[in-house]
């Protein structure tokens, strides 16, 4: 097997010096800790979901009497929770649609048409980056009840078309597009709706990718906003349910434990499909952010 | 003749400007909508008495005289300083440290990069329930078990004073850490190998190499995040909400959860809400604005 090229501080003929080595076995070792660090939480409260109550509260084993996978269909029937994710996913794909139309059209605007005076709506979106959205929760909420919006999922959807971060990077990728393929287009009588959709949004396949990755990940963990518009109603996510259940306690120890388990499955699953995209594109947003 | 065709000129920039502010309009009234008008108006709310999600009537500054008077209220502060402290020695070098080891690593780096980041995708709500059995009191707390194996007795970690927000912020750092020393990563990958290889046969020690290269090329992104963190940190509010309700007798309230305890706790004072939300604001205001000062300041010695 080919060895990979070193990238690091330590160089090939460093490994020919005794104490270099003993330090890389001890970044190695450094590294395996961490991924246990990472891994071990998660593995231990799957593991826990197949305990009773009972054996919860009083076994000081990590690992379960039985694996009897019939305990988490009881729970996942008797909450429920089959509406909470079918709610979730409706949530989630409105989320995403308009992630990716209003602040991609946005973007499209600070980043490639640029009309006169762009740059002030440029600043300060830069600017509602710092300041986010927790602060403006309360008059928030007040608009929406205002406007009859209440357990609905259309607020939380359009919230998701006004998100700073989607939109810088939109404008970081749209101003990357070589100018020369929009001026060609433009000569030849495409008006800047048509050249969005014929000829920039082929093109933006890798950053739509990202922000809607970014998006249903965000859209499925957020419960404050969901909370304060959807409580109570039929319309409740699964993070929803969840955070209720955390600040009443009528629901028990292992169904909880449980209903972790239900929530943090979708995201893994979006994780192991979309590892390599996610680790790179952390990335590419960390350099330019 | 040529000033007639630069008029008509001008004109089609116009309506062309005009279409792409078009284009735009959508997606400004939803940022106003959702970001610039509530930010505003929790400004004008802060000085008005409200019942409900009416405005009373004006009445200055005597919502912020009410909230700050209060225990709680300095209470919060002093906590979300402390929040802020604990971030800053727990959660802000291990990010750098990780990506130095997986940035050594040759076999296995992306596998260990795939770990680092994996926390970072489980929803917060689920990481801060998962976690508090890890720290509960009970026989069967996680930690009670495996120190129990060392000998070290049962503790109540939730309920002592001085280890609740510091418990928080090992949380938070266990979700955040990893994502966060993937952005390093790519800062460091800027630094040319070559460059290691001449300061190798100079006859730099690695560790040489590692202070004097490799620290100094992500000083700048490391500022970044920094202030980011220090923004982010400020806002806790969540994690003591779910984990410990702000408690043990306040130690762990933070001032964003009693924003919220004001507005959705039952009272609906949404005034005193927007009040301590205006305070928060404002502090983040200062602290960003020293940064982008001595920043300023680093970028003129460069």
């Amino acid at each position: 097997m080919k060895q990979p090229q070193r990238t690091g501080v330590i160089r090939d003929y460093d490994m020919h010096s005794a104490s270099v080595r003993v330090g890389y076995a001890v970044v190695i070792l450094l590294c395996i800790l961490m991924v246990i660090l990472a891994v071990f939480p998660i593995l231990w409260v799957i593991l826990a979901g197949f305990k009773d109550l009972k054996e919860l509260i009083a076994s000081t084993s990590i690992f379960p009497q039985s694996y009897d996978l019939s305990r988490f269909a009881t729970t996942w029937a008797q909450l429920g929770i089959a509406k909470n994710y079918l709610n979730s996913l409706i949530s989630v794909v409105g989320s995403v649609i308009c992630a990716l139309v209003f602040n991609g059209l946005l973007g499209y605007g600070l980043g490639t048409l640029k009309p006169k005076g762009y740059g002030i709506v440029k600043r300060l979106v830069m600017l509602s980056l710092l300041m986010p959205t927790t602060i403006s929760i309360v008059p928030l909420f007040m608009n929406i009840q205002k406007l009859g919006l209440s357990n609905s999922f259309v607020p939380l959807w359009l919230s998701y078309g006004a998100n700073a971060m989607y939109v810088i990077l939109f404008v970081q990728f749209f101003e990357s597009l070589p100018a020369s393929i929009i001026e060609a287009s433009r000569i030849d009588g495409c008006n800047p709706l048509q050249i969005f959709f014929h000829i920039v949004l082929p093109l933006s396949k890798p950053i739509c990718a990202v922000v809607a990755i970014f998006a249903v990940n965000a859209a499925w963990s957020d419960f404050l906003l969901p909370y304060l518009v959807l409580r109570g109603g039929e319309l409740q996510t699964v993070m929803v349910r969840l955070f209720v259940f955390s600040t009443d306690q009528t629901v028990n120890a292992d169904a909880m434990m449980r209903s972790v388990v239900f929530s943090m499955i979708p995201p893994i699953i979006l994780f192991f499909i979309f590892q390599k995209q996610l680790t790179e594109n952390t990335v590419s947003v960390g350099i330019k952010g | 003749m040529s000033g007639q065709n630069a008029r008509t000129r001008s004109r089609a920039r116009l309506a062309e400007d005009l279409k792409s502010w078009m284009i735009m309009l959508p997606g400004l009234i939803l940022m106003t909508f959702f970001i610039w008008e509530p930010l505003l108006e929790s400004v004008r709310m802060s000085l008005y008495k409200t019942r409900n999600i009416e405005l009373v009537r004006f009445i200055g500054l005597d919502n912020f005289i009410s909230v700050v008077g209060k225990d709680d209220f300095l209470q919060a502060l002093a906590n979300t300083f402390s929040y802020t402290f604990w971030s800053l020695i727990i959660g802000f070098a291990l990010p750098v440290l990780l990506a130095l080891l997986i940035g050594e690593t040759v076999r296995g780096k992306s596998f260990f990069r795939t770990a680092a980041y994996l926390p970072n995708m489980l929803p917060g709500l689920a990481v801060i329930i998962l976690w508090s059995s890890f720290f509960s009191g009970e026989k069967s707390g996680v930690l009670n078990i495996l120190l129990g194996r060392l000998g070290i007795p049962q503790q109540s970690y939730l309920t002592r004073y001085e280890w609740v927000i510091p418990i928080i912020i090992i949380i938070s750092t266990w979700k955040g850490a990893g994502a966060t020393a993937l952005i390093y990563m790519a800062g460091m990958a800027g630094v040319n190998p070559e460059l290691y290889e001449a300061a190798a046969i100079d006859g730099a020690t690695v560790w040489q190499r590692v202070f004097h290269i490799l620290l100094p090329s992500i000083r700048k992104l490391a500022g970044t995040l920094l202030i980011l963190q220090i923004i982010s940190v400020f806002q806790i509010m969540y994690e003591p909400m779910v984990l410990t309700k702000g408690g043990p007798d306040n130690a762990s309230l933070s001032l964003m959860q009693l924003m919220w305890q004001y507005a959705f706790g039952g009272s609906m004072n949404y005034g005193k809400a927007s009040a301590v939300a205006v305070i928060v604001t404002l502090i983040l205001l200062v602290m960003t604005a020293i940064y982008s000062y001595f920043n300023r300041k680093e970028s003129d010695w460069d």
